[in-house]
């Protein structure tokens, strides 16, 4: 018998994108505004986010995902800043995928939520590729990490909308140049807005948490477009 | 990344397909992988292969490489890359616009 071809043409990942489609609907209906936090392990999400939840608690109503690969640290350190946290504790994974955020926002009580940080699992290459539904995919390099990062890890910098240097407190006992790595960024991706911060000190902190009030504000404002 | 787990979504897409196609018999497939979809081609190959032999046999593998594309923020002038970071041969400006190479899918299946 002689073989016939078959055109397919479907995406391999089209099962997460359909489920990443359906959460970013869900999320944008509420007026959710949602940040993908990437980075490597170590370069201080989960420190940001706790600084940055101290920051906007009082004005803003949160809410965060958080992934790991084991244990639900992150998530403990959250929920102590009496915010509600959803843990996904991969066991294994690489990188959160669409179904498990899917599944986490079910848990979460979203009507009234302003804001929701997704903790990525600690990885620069594969949480890239899955798209979760967010509004925005923000990625973090820490100073202690290398100017290059950006050019090693190119998807990473590429897909995201805002680059956040941490733990610049220890510039000075570096040699690590904040210019080289920003124009490292800016070389994948001119559009990348920069904050340079640290959770230790404080600074940048304020420019940055302003920028995701913006956004929550500008995200509502649609909602309510869209609703009326 | 993790090639192992895209090959499952592969095989799970084909189980999809042949489940339209009754009396036939999978000997062939073909998938598609953009320059910038960051996925290792050989690794992809070698997972596909596992995971098609676990429930068919003798399917023909193949990871069909697709090439990257850029589009120039400057000059809008569109021209094919191997890697960041891209500069325009036209203008010499930076372009982040990726504009193909960054796909992954099911291209063909060869049934008998």
């Amino acid at each position: 018998m002689s073989a016939e071809r078959v055109a397919v043409e479907k995406k391999v990942l089209s099962a997460n994108d359909q489920l990443a489609a359906a959460n970013r609907e869900r999320l944008a209906d509420l007026g959710i505004f949602s940040i993908n936090l990437i980075s490597s392990p170590g370069s201080g999400k989960t420190t940001l986010l706790e600084k940055t939840v101290d920051l906007l608690k009082p004005q803003l109503r949160l809410g965060v995902v958080a992934g790991d690969v084991q244990t639900t640290n992150d998530a403990d350190r959250l929920v102590r800043h009496g915010i509600p946290v959803e843990a996904i504790e991969t066991g294994g994974g690489c990188h959160l995928d669409a179904r498990q955020v899917s599944r986490s926002l079910e848990a979460l009580e979203l009507p009234g939520m302003d804001l929701l940080f997704i903790e990525n699992v600690g990885n620069l290459v594969c949480p890239s590729s899955f798209d979760l539904g967010e509004s925005m995919k923000v990625v973090l390099m820490s100073v202690t990490e290398g100017e290059d990062k950006p050019l090693k890890y190119p998807a990473a910098f590429r897909r995201a909308h805002a680059l956040v240097l941490t733990k610049v407190d220890l510039v000075p006992h570096l040699q690590f140049s904040m210019e080289m790595a920003v124009d490292n960024a800016r070389t994948i991706n001119p559009e990348l807005q920069v904050f340079t911060t640290s959770s230790f000190s404080g600074e940048g902190l304020a420019d940055w948490s302003g920028w995701l009030v913006d956004n929550v504000s500008r995200c509502k404002r649609s909602a309510e477009g869209a609703r009326s | 990344m993790h090639e192992m787990s895209l090959a499952l979504e592969v095989r799970s897409i084909c189980e999809q397909e042949l489940a339209q196609l009754p009396e036939t018999r999978i000997t062939a497939l073909g998938v598609e992988v953009g320059a910038f979809s960051g996925v290792e081609v050989d690794n992809l190959q070698f997972c596909l292969e596992v995971v098609m032999a676990e429930r068919f046999n003798g399917v023909a593998c193949e990871v069909i490489r697709e090439p990257g594309t850029a589009a120039c923020l400057g000059c809008g002038h569109e021209f094919e890359v191997e890697r960041a970071p891209f500069e325009c041969p036209e203008c010499g400006v930076f372009a982040r616009g990726i504009s193909g190479g960054q796909g992954l899918k099911v291209s063909y299946l060869e049934v008998e």
